[in-house]
């Protein structure tokens, strides 16, 4: 194999947000007329380093070459100047506009005054027959009746159309559907015999081996090195992403022996954009049991929680507690009939950022006695429970009138885990709960989590982190794509298996055995 | 002193309202409220001077004309008890991140409901005091469910008809003004009454002085607007109602999560400000006017009231000193009308600066910013 | 080129629905009142309705500007007091009661570069300082129901001015600035969705982002907007004096509601310049078609007659739910990092 010239070339680059290091020192080489992946779990650092390229960050060190010369970008506009693309995880596209509008906006061509819009139609219609998109028949339609993978292709072509060299795809397939995915690597393809130079921005371990050349992995904003995507295998890469292999750790478990207090049947949720993101979801809770959902983000997870706590409505599906079916009762009906929930986001929804700790303490808790009665707050009552949890977990500053933003991510969360439990739930569904939390916070939390299923109560967690998810579960479900695609034993399963099932992929002989002897209601899909 | 604002990606307009208006300590505010006043005031005087007027004179009699006699009290008291309650009843609506544009049309449709139902009733309630007190909590019943059905219909069809309640209020309040307006010239209009007016209600609907002896000036009207600054308070503080209203303008992510239906309370929210300018039109008709006119000639308190609210940030206590503010510029309007040659316009063109000053309060952090003041704006 | 940018198969349905309900309301109207639809509908009364449309029009057509771009001016109305008064003034310095026709268009003229100015000076407080801009919007017009009868009580020793001159009209009629306001609105219309700078207001209002990353400042495109948007109302207010040939200022003015219509028909114009016109001319009609019941003896309230604008707002709005605001209106645009 031939080494092309590298079109792009970051040397060292380094990009702080306050504290955190969101990258450290990272080298990255894109080659003329390749395709480079770019893997990484959620939070590795992948997005800020491809924004620090195309102009939207300043990295704190570090150098940038495009073609060979070091340059550096202002703005966005100067790195299109350059010949890079972006195409976002966000489509940066107008809605009510057109297909064609679109594409040209910022750079229209002009004749006379008006944009000359036949010009322009020649002009995408020739870069669609190139690469065989089939927008061209919809230029005069607006975005917004364009499904997604559409959209995308609308993004391609508006970078292609700015006479973008090197195109940058951040999670491209994130919001696609299967077919859609064979679409857009069809197009990959194409661009790069065309000589184009794309880099590939991923968690999902077997696009990135079908489609680039060479797969770079970030792991907590450092690069672990760059392999050509021939000479390596998947369990390899995911070893890379996560880092271990070991198992550490072991907890006592004691599975599945209570009776069900949540139990999930056939649920459907339809997500944001309309579109169907738990496709029939069956699981059960048993009480004294922590039930982990490992999954890659995005993959339904969050509208799962959400239909379980009572934040979405379902479309269809049981949500039984303790027996009764919950699926169309209110948030506030759940909250009373005994479900906790630790959000996936304390910044914007477990917490009002601007109102103290004993103010906070009273969120989710305005039907509760002795919290309010009658609709009348108690607050002595409310104070007296913000300082207790305050101190049973030892938030710091240990002071009641301290508004929320003031408090670290792990004091903020500590707060929240505290308040929550202090309900004395039936049920805790818990979203990510050590998310951007300090270690020391980490361990705390997992300290009254495995405290909290010791006393009976029934646990269903969510977390990107295999790491918490292992060490926590009493079973592991994999979520993937609106489906449960296996549930495992934490005992036998390995982090590189876990990967590969949160990839898509599916374990070789034996494992799936495994995870029949489990014991899971109808968990394993087809 | 950073302007550094949380830009927030995820709210619509009324999150990033609703955040850039509440996230001010309460010094800064009180700043930017003394700030805006002394500006406005500051430019009315130098347009004073400009145009040949005295402008220590015409100041002086702002003052007079505000404070300077039991009578002026009396005036300034009685336009600060509307000032007050129809301005909180926009800070309940901005607290709860609903903007709320349609006191003045609320604040119409309860008056009038107030007056023809005393008119109606009358006819089956003795005359005599007793009757009077029956007509008259009737009468204020009647205002304030209609002001709450009125302010409640925009917050339905924002709830259900996804319809931006800015644009919805503000065609509701021309809508009431002109259709009162008709109903008075016509159906319910005083065939015997030179004027376009309804009938007067009858005599025994009637407040006690008690204070000043000014006949539009009751004592029942203060205590009513302190009754209602104090008990809107207390909601907001101390029930449940208060909490996931509050907490809804802050954060609606944070309040959903919390259990609050975000429809419902939209709903709900646009009903308790309807209701108290309801309230408010009820003790207008009661105290003041004793009959209903073209409503397009009664003043614009329900618009005055945002910038009243502003001024407060929305405080329902804070609103007390700022309504004072605006009744005392009404007041002062009064008498510079009668007393002095400087046209009486000016005091409603400086009622225009305040306002505009207190939209921008970015404008004085960053003069602060410049001018080395920090926190403190003078 | 396709039609559909011009207007939506449902906006036309729309209109031919409200056309529709107006003929029928005219049938039946003239059937109960054995009035003969010749009578209502004379040369007169499209004249006065085109005039009556065309103050409408300017402060609609600038106001759907600057919405489009993501600011809400809702201070139309000020701004048309401003510029009528600024006529008004200008014309009284000129020539005293009795300017002369060149006055009217010079007058015209300083009311556009003041109403101008003072945007400009709005447009700062609400792109740079972030005002709210509702509450700036109301201040500019209790703003200018102060000012301006102030200022008119200085000249004139009274709210309102003695007669001065109107703008003599053309042939059939026909006022000169009716002309000029269609030629205004299909250059309004041409620059909107055919020229780049139409495209970056639309994505303006939209998505600022993606006109950002395009490399359009989005500022620059709000500011120009804010501006166009107060020089048209001004401009219409002028246009309304000029018509009028005095100036009035007494309660809310000679304006006297038509700035917040003016939002109304662009509102029902569905931010289409062309639209907003075809609204403004239906407002006026419906007004000038009071006058003309009034003259064959039919008796229905003018007041109630013109809530139908608001009426037809709210149900737009609420019920049939295509009027589609911009996406990001009343957001101060920030920018990353």
């Amino acid at each position: 194999m031939t080494r092309n010239a590298p079109a792009v070339r970051l040397e060292g680059i380094t990009k702080r947000f306050g504290d955190v290091v969101a990258n450290d020192a990272v080298d990255f080489t894109l080659e003329q007329g390749s395709i480079h992946a770019l893997l990484g779990e959620n939070g590795s650092g992948k997005t800020t380093l491809m924004s620090v390229l195309y102009g939207l960050y300043d990295q704190n060190d570090g150098t940038i070459h495009v073609d060979g010369e070091e340059r550096t970008f202002e703005s966005p506009r100067d790195a299109m100047d350059a010949g890079i693309g972006m195409i976002h995880q966000h489509f940066q596209l107008v809605k009510p506009m057109t297909v064609l509008q679109n594409v040209i906006l910022g750079h229209e061509p002009t004749e006379g005054g008006t944009v000359d819009e036949a010009s322009a139609r020649a002009e995408i219609e020739a870069i669609c027959d190139r690469y065989g998109f089939d927008i061209d028949r919809e230029l005069d339609t607006p975005i917004e009746e364009l499904d997604l993978g559409a959209q995308q292709r609308v993004e391609i072509v508006k970078s292609l159309y700015r006479g973008a060299e090197v195109l940058i795809l951040d999670e491209p397939t994130a919001v696609l559907t299967p077919q859609e995915v064979d679409g857009l690597m069809e197009v990959m393809n194409d661009l790069r015999e065309d000589g184009r130079s794309l880099i590939f921005i991923s968690h999902k371990l077997d696009e990135a081996l079908e489609i680039a050349d060479d797969i770079t992995v970030l792991r907590d904003g450092k690069a672990m090195g760059t392999v050509p995507a021939a000479e390596t295998t998947e369990s390899d890469l995911a070893r890379m992403m996560v880092g271990r292999e070991v198992l550490f750790d072991r907890l006592e478990r004691d599975p599945g022996t209570g009776a069900p207090v949540l139990e999930v049947e056939e649920l459907r949720v339809v997500g944001d954009r309309g579109r169907e993101r738990v496709e029939g979801v069956d699981l059960t809770v048993h009480e004294g049991e922590i039930l982990g959902i490992a999954g890659v983000q995005g993959n339904g997870q969050s509208e799962l929680i959400e239909g379980i706590t009572g934040l979405r409505r379902p479309d269809d599906g049981v949500v039984r507690l303790g027996g009764t079916d919950i699926a169309d009762r209110s948030r506030r009906d759940r909250i009373e009939d005994g479900i906790a929930y630790i959000p996936e986001d304390r910044q914007t929804e477990g917490l009002v950022q601007e109102y103290s700790l004993q103010r906070n303490a009273l969120l989710g808790n305005q039907t509760i006695e002795p919290y309010a009665e009658n609709g009348i707050l108690n607050w002595e009552a409310i104070e007296e429970h913000a300082a207790d949890v305050i101190e049973e977990y030892d938030v710091q500053p240990p002071n009641p009138e301290t508004d929320a933003d003031s408090l670290s991510g792990g004091n903020q969360q500590k707060f929240i885990v505290g308040r929550e439990i202090g309900h004395d739930p039936d049920v805790l569904v818990a979203s990510h709960p050590t998310r951007g939390v300090d270690i020391g916070s980490i361990e705390f939390i997992h300290e009254r989590l495995m405290e909290l299923r010791d006393q009976g109560v029934g646990i269903l967690m969510v977390s990107s982190k295999l790491e918490e998810i292992q060490k926590l579960s009493d079973r592991i479900a994999v979520m993937y794509e609106g489906e449960f695609v296996d549930v495992v034993d934490p005992e036998e399963v390995t982090e590189s298996d876990l990967g590969l099932l949160m990839a898509g992929g599916t374990l070789a002989e034996g494992s799936d055995d495994e995870s029949g002897s489990a014991d899971v209601d109808g968990g394993v899909s087809s | 002193m950073s302007d550094s604002e949380a830009a927030s990606n995820g709210g619509g307009v009324l999150d990033a309202v609703a955040a850039r208006l509440l996230d001010a300590s309460v010094l800064e505010r009180i700043g930017i409220a003394v700030a805006s006043t002394t500006l406005a005031i500051l430019i009315g005087l130098v347009v004073a001077a400009a145009t040949g007027y005295d402008p220590v004179r015409f100041a002086s009699q702002l003052l007079v004309g505000a404070f300077g006699s039991e009578r002026a009290i009396a005036r300034t008291l009685r336009s600060t008890t509307l000032f007050v309650l129809t301005g909180v009843a926009v800070a309940i609506a901005f607290r709860a991140g609903v903007f709320n544009i349609g006191v003045q049309g609320q604040f119409v449709v309860g008056g009038f409901s107030t007056v023809v139902s005393i008119i109606w009733l009358a006819a089956f309630v003795p005359s005599g005091t007793v009757g009077g007190v029956v007509l008259l909590l009737f009468g204020t019943a009647v205002g304030v469910v209609a002001g709450g059905l009125y302010g409640a219909l925009p917050g339905v069809m924002k709830a259900y008809g996804d319809a931006n309640e800015i644009i919805t209020t503000i065609m509701l309040n021309f809508i009431a003004t002109g259709f009162v307006g008709w109903l008075v010239a016509g159906p319910f209009g005083d065939p015997e009454a030179t004027a376009t007016r309804t009938r007067r209600l009858p005599d025994n609907v009637e407040l006690p002085q008690a204070v000043f002896g000014d006949p539009n000036l009751s004592i029942v009207g203060i205590v009513l607007m302190l009754g209602v600054v104090a008990l809107v308070a207390v909601i907001m503080t101390r029930t449940r109602f208060g909490y996931d209203m509050v907490t809804s303008g802050y954060q609606d992510t944070a309040a959903t999560y919390s259990g609050v239906d975000a429809k419902r309370m939209v709903i709900s929210t646009m009903a308790f400000s309807g209701m108290i300018a309801g309230l408010t039109g009820a003790l207008f008709v009661i105290m003041i006017q004793g009959y209903y006119t073209d409503p397009s000639g009664i003043g614009n308190y329900g618009f005055d009231a945002i910038a009243v609210s502003l001024l407060a940030a929305n405080n329902p206590l804070g609103v007390l000193p700022a309504g004072l503010l605006f009744g005392g510029l009404e007041s002062a309007g009064s008498h510079v009308q009668i007393n002095s040659d400087v046209p009486v316009q000016l005091i409603d063109g400086i009622v225009g600066l305040v306002v505009l000053f207190v939209a921008a309060p970015e404008l004085f952090r960053m003069i602060a910013a410049r001018t080395g003041l920090g926190g403190d704006v003078e | 080129m396709s039609v559909t940018d011009v207007l939506t198969v449902a906006r036309l349905r729309l209109v031919g629905i409200t056309i529709g309900v107006l003929a029928v309301l005219g049938a039946v109207l003239s059937g109960i009142f054995d009035v003969d639809l010749s009578r209502l509908i004379t040369r007169g009364f499209v004249t006065r309705s085109l005039e009556m449309a065309t103050p409408i029009t300017l402060a609609a057509v600038g106001g759907l500007y600057a919405e489009k771009s993501g600011v809400f001016n809702i201070g139309l109305e000020g701004f048309m007091i401003v510029g009528a008064f600024t006529t008004a003034g200008t014309m009284f310095a000129l020539g005293g009661t009795s300017p002369t026709q060149g006055d009217v268009w010079v007058a015209i003229l300083v009311a556009v570069v003041v109403s101008t100015l003072l945007t400009a000076a709005f447009a700062v407080l609400l792109i740079r300082y972030k005002a709210d801009q509702i509450v700036a919007g109301l201040a500019v017009w209790f703003v200018g129901l102060g000012f301006a009868p102030f200022a008119a009580a200085l000249v004139w020793g009274s709210r309102s001015s003695p007669g001065l001159t109107s703008i003599d009209r053309l042939a059939f009629g026909q006022s000169p600035l009716v002309f000029l306001t269609v030629v205004l609105v299909g250059v309004a219309w041409v620059v909107l969705f055919r020229t780049r700078y139409g495209y970056w207001v639309q994505a303006a209002g939209e998505n600022p982002e993606a006109l950002d990353t395009a490399g359009v400042d989005v500022d620059r495109v709000r500011y120009a907007t804010v501006i166009f948007s107060g020089a048209m109302a001004g401009f219409g207010g002028a246009v309304l004096l000029a018509h009028a040939g005095n100036f009035v200022g007494t309660g809310s003015t000679m304006v006297d509601g038509r700035g917040w219509i003016a939002i109304v028909a662009y509102l029902f114009g569905n931010y289409n310049p062309v639209g907003a016109a075809a609204a403004a001319l239906l407002f006026g009609a419906l007004d000038m078609l009071n006058v003309q019941f009034q003259t064959v003896g039919i008796e229905i309230s003018a007041r109630l007659v013109n809530l139908l604008p608001y009426v037809a707002v709210l149900v737009v709005l609420t019920v049939y739910g295509k009027t589609r605001i911009p996406a990001v209106v009343g957001e101060p645009y920030e920018t990353e990092e």
